[in-house]
């Protein structure tokens, strides 16, 4: 992966955001590699990428966050199903949408969804890792991209 | 006219529906996969699907293949985050009626399905 490709996985994020509320612009902030400790929130939607790149993408956030995001689909949640229901779709929409640049061979699994600030996630062996800071009405996420 | 949502998000399913209310349609059905949406359409015939392509147990292109063996004239609009142009063009090729790329917004949705309906 060059670093200029993580730029399809910036514009992704500001997209989905943008959908859910274009009067909150969401803030990104420098991306940076990190090789261990993923910055994992409360919750954390996984892709796994095969084909074309191999590796993980994932998208990390807290409850508060998510929670606004269900209120802006006008969706009520009984229990925590909704929100690991929803940071999964957000993983899964940044990664398909990336097939925008690195086209159909790029192939990406459905979610798996942790809970928690590590859960069972290990970085794939040869990967560069990028960390992507986010801020939406105030509230952290990260995007992180590790492919080969 | 009744409506088959298809798509492993429950949050996603419920958007759909919630935007696609109208007097229009009388009855919704959801399927969180291909194998369920194939079962219920092989019941229900439904008047119109929205079919997502990522999805656990049968992917959404090989559910669009079934349920048109079944009914070759299924109006079908794929909703997708695979927002890459051949992905689009083999739905299409295979006999979708429509694609929209997710993230969706409710006009867009709205829009993409009165085309639908109109062909």
């Amino acid at each position: 992966m060059k670093d200029e490709d993580i730029q399809v996985f910036i514009n992704s994020a500001r997209r989905y955001f943008h959908s859910i509320d274009a009067s909150s612009p969401l803030v990104v902030e420098p991306p940076y590699v990190k090789e261990n400790s993923p910055p994992f929130l409360e919750y954390t939607g996984v892709i796994r990428i095969s084909g074309k790149a191999k590796g993980v993408v994932c998208f990390t956030a807290n409850n508060t966050l998510l929670r606004q995001i269900l209120a802006e689909l006008h969706d009520e949640p009984k229990d925590e199903s909704a929100i690991r229901d929803l940071v999964g779709e957000i993983a899964n929409t940044l990664s398909g949408n990336a097939r925008e640049q690195f086209g159909k061979e790029f192939l990406i699994t459905v979610p798996v969804i942790l809970h928690g600030q590590q859960g069972e996630f290990r970085f794939p062996a040869h990967s560069r890792n990028y960390v992507v800071p986010l801020n939406w009405r105030s509230q952290s996420a990260y995007l992180l991209v590790c492919l080969e | 006219m009744t409506l088959l949502i298809v798509d492993d998000s429950s949050v996603v399913r419920r958007a759909i529906e919630r935007d696609l209310h109208s007097g229009d349609i009388t009855e919704v059905d959801q399927a969180q996969d291909g194998e369920e949406a194939v079962r219920l359409y092989q019941l229900k015939r439904h008047d119109v699907i929205t079919l997502d392509i990522t999805m656990p147990k049968m992917d959404g292109l090989t559910c669009l293949d079934k349920i048109l063996q079944i009914n070759p004239n299924a109006r079908i609009l794929i909703i997708s985050a695979l927002r890459d142009r051949a992905t689009a063009i083999d739905a299409i090729k295979r006999g979708a009626s429509g694609f929209l790329c997710k993230p969706i917004n409710p006009p867009e949705l709205r829009e993409a399905f009165e085309l639908m309906l109109s062909d």
